[in-house]
């Protein structure tokens, strides 16, 4: 079914679909992935789950938003949202984005140029609901009808038609969660409209104004962090006791003894991981003791609640909960009275921390705030620690995190780092600036509800996953093992799904993890490999 | 919240099938939860990981490290796969009576 969709159709005929999608709607990828029989099926919603949450747009469910009880209800949120709508264009209500929203409002031409650059339209072979402008374009014509003066007399004569009601707004609200908040589209504008930013302001409208937001996100996301202290449900006893176990395990596996230097006042730096790295990734943080230690750096972590977690998911759906954690970033830092703070392996974290926090971040609590991996190039060119990068002659390719590349500048470093350690070296193209999203970006890497994960590791991580192999072509059997670097957690979680979902480690011998495992994998006093390729 | 009928009774589970109240677990929920993952029996290898998540998660209100897990039950990450194909957190941990692992991992 590939009927077109207009974009006054998102507000019509709410039982039935706007559009349909599954893998039969994918490109080709290069063999042994070539074949659509051997792409695993998508989970279909059943009939039972479709009576009890929203399923209206393309047959995916990432927010399992409750039916509404009644009309009244339906209608109350249909008011909240048009009154979230209105304080999207307040100064008084948008003190983060108002004036780049604005721009975005009135100045796109129409030109569809970006919808070339955005991978998940690309990957769906152009399905209308996916560009970049469809969203974009549902809000322009909301805003014109519904909040300019006359609108409802006028706007559809000049802007087009829409209507806003219960539909519009619950299909709208799941289309949010089809946009990786990647930005490529925006970098493609000729005039510089962006259309990421609008998808994050809607999602934001969402969440301030009528209370929706993805649970994995909010929920179990920012309430748990600031319940416990970590997204993860770390408590300080236990980040500690994990932190201590990988110290043992580090020990254990390299010869060198790992330490884990905690709250250390007046520290040269304060490091803060994505706790993720903790649970997931241990080697991650353990080969960041193991590199700043041998650096002779004056390093601490913090066992402070939420100082030991850089999550910040406020950054993709709400301003108010990303104010409320940078806060308790800064604070750690104070407390501990330390220079600097470096922001470990991700992405968000890095553009909640080094940008988007400047708005509150002002005075004295403006304390520096650095990425790992310019700190890590100064180490690693400093000739403090001995490498012998022939133990990493093995192809490795670079995945660009989004916010750390396209969205805050960072190219270089990690890249000089790889061309030194690594003679096997090979970019993906494009890359840098340029490079695409691994189709988890925006906190999509840790929603799998429902069928979603299928949409999110098959549709959104299709043009990452051909970029891998193409990266690799040359030596495409699984005897030669590769290695994808992503210094980034959501990152690593997508590609994670992506490779298991493809087995590629079996059929490809492609694995995947940071920087610093490559850092340490290639130090002449670490005897025993650091890198693996297991499954993990 | 939907309920779904395991080891006799109905328990609340969550879109992804993980049951929500932890107290309502025992050995014959487990065992139907385990078919919904495609596990027809569980074998000692599987109650070995499925008891160790469950002590764990007792102890500390979470899931364990992954590597914790291996380490603790001497089985490697792709061992683990094989016992439960969902993998340890959505897989083992739902047999196990475990909310869906949060954040970044």
């Amino acid at each position: 079914m590939n009927k077109r969709s207009r974009v006054e159709d998102i507000g019509r005929r709410g039982d039935e679909l706007l559009a349909s999608v599954g893998p039969e709607d994918l490109g080709p990828l290069p063999p042994p992935y070539d074949k659509p029989e051997d792409r695993p099926a998508w989970k279909e919603m059943n009939d039972k789950a479709k009576d009890r949450v929203v399923c209206n747009l393309d047959g995916v469910v990432a927010l399992s938003l409750p039916k509404p009880k009644d009309a009244a209800e339906e209608e109350e949120y249909v008011e909240k949202f048009l009154s979230g709508l209105k304080k999207l264009l307040e100064p008084q209500n948008n003190w983060t984005f108002l004036e780049p929203l604005l721009l975005s409002l009135e100045y796109c031409v129409k030109c569809q140029t970006c919808n070339d650059a955005c991978p998940v339209f690309a990957a769906s072979g152009g399905k209308d609901i996916y560009r970049p402008t469809y969203r974009s374009e549902v809000w322009r014509r909301l805003v014109y009808k519904y909040v300019k003066p006359h609108g409802k007399r006028f706007a559809r004569f000049i802007h087009g038609d829409i209507d806003l009601n219960w539909t519009t707004i619950t299909r709208l609200y799941e289309l949010c969660y089809r946009c990786t908040l990647c930005r490529r589209c925006a970098q493609a504008c000729p005039i510089g409209v962006d259309n990421g930013l609008i998808t994050h302001e809607l999602r934001k409208l969402f969440s301030q104004e009528l209370g929706w937001a993805p649970k994995e996100l909010h929920e179990k996301g920012t309430m748990l962090q600031l319940e416990v202290g970590s997204s993860t449900g770390m408590n300080p006893a236990v980040v500690k006791d994990n932190l201590e176990f990988i110290d043992e395990d580090m020990t254990e596996l390299t010869g060198i003894d790992v330490k884990t230097p905690w709250d250390k006042e007046n520290a040269e730096v304060l490091l803060i991981h994505n706790a993720g790295e903790v649970l997931a990734w241990p080697e991650n943080p353990g080969a960041f003791a193991i590199i700043l230690n041998a650096a002779g750096i004056n390093w601490t972590l913090s066992s402070d609640e939420i100082g030991y977690d850089g999550v910040n998911y406020g950054l993709f759906y709400d301003d108010f909960q990303l104010a409320r954690i940078a806060l308790k970033h800064v604070q750690t830092a104070k407390k501990l009275k330390v220079k600097k703070i470096i922001m470990g392996e991700c992405g968000h974290q890095h553009k909640a921390m080094m940008t988007i926090s400047d708005r509150i971040l002002t005075g004295d609590m403006s304390i520096p705030r650095e990425s790992c991996l310019t700190l890590l190039e100064k180490i690693v060119f400093s000739g403090k620690i001995k490498f012998d990068p022939s133990k990493n002659d093995f192809p490795v390719t670079l995945h660009d995190p989004c916010n750390i590349v396209r969205n805050l500048g960072i190219v270089e470093p990690q890249r000089r780092i790889l061309r030194y350690l690594c003679p096997q070296f090979r970019e993906m193209e494009p890359h840098g600036v340029d490079n695409y999203c691994c189709g988890g970006g925006s906190g999509l890497a840790v929603m799998s509800g429902n069928n979603f994960a299928d949409w999110r590791v098959s549709l959104g991580g299709q043009v990452k996953f051909k970029q891998i192999l193409d990266a690799f072509a040359d030596q495409p059997g699984p005897d030669v093992k590769k290695y994808v670097c992503a210094p980034c957690s959501n990152c690593k979680g997508q590609i994670r799904d992506i490779l298991q979902y493809y087995k590629a480690l079996d059929k490809s011998g492609i694995t995947y993890g940071g920087l610093v495992e490559l850092i340490v994998n290639a130090m002449v006093d670490v005897k025993e490999p650091f890198i693996h390729w297991e499954m993990h | 919240m939907d309920t779904k009928e395991l080891g006799g009774k109905q328990v609340e589970v969550d879109e992804d099938g993980f049951i929500q109240d932890p107290s309502a677990w025992d050995e014959a929920v487990a065992a139907d939860l385990a078919k919904t993952e495609g596990v027809e029996n569980l074998t000692e290898d599987h109650w070995k990981v499925v008891n160790y998540l469950r002590e764990y998660y007792l102890e500390y209100n979470m899931a364990p490290m992954i590597r914790k897990l291996c380490k603790s039950t001497g089985f490697k990450l792709k061992e683990i796969y094989d016992l439960f194909p969902s993998g340890p957190a959505k897989g083992a941990c739902k047999v196990a009576g475990l909310p869906k692992p949060t954040g970044c991992v």
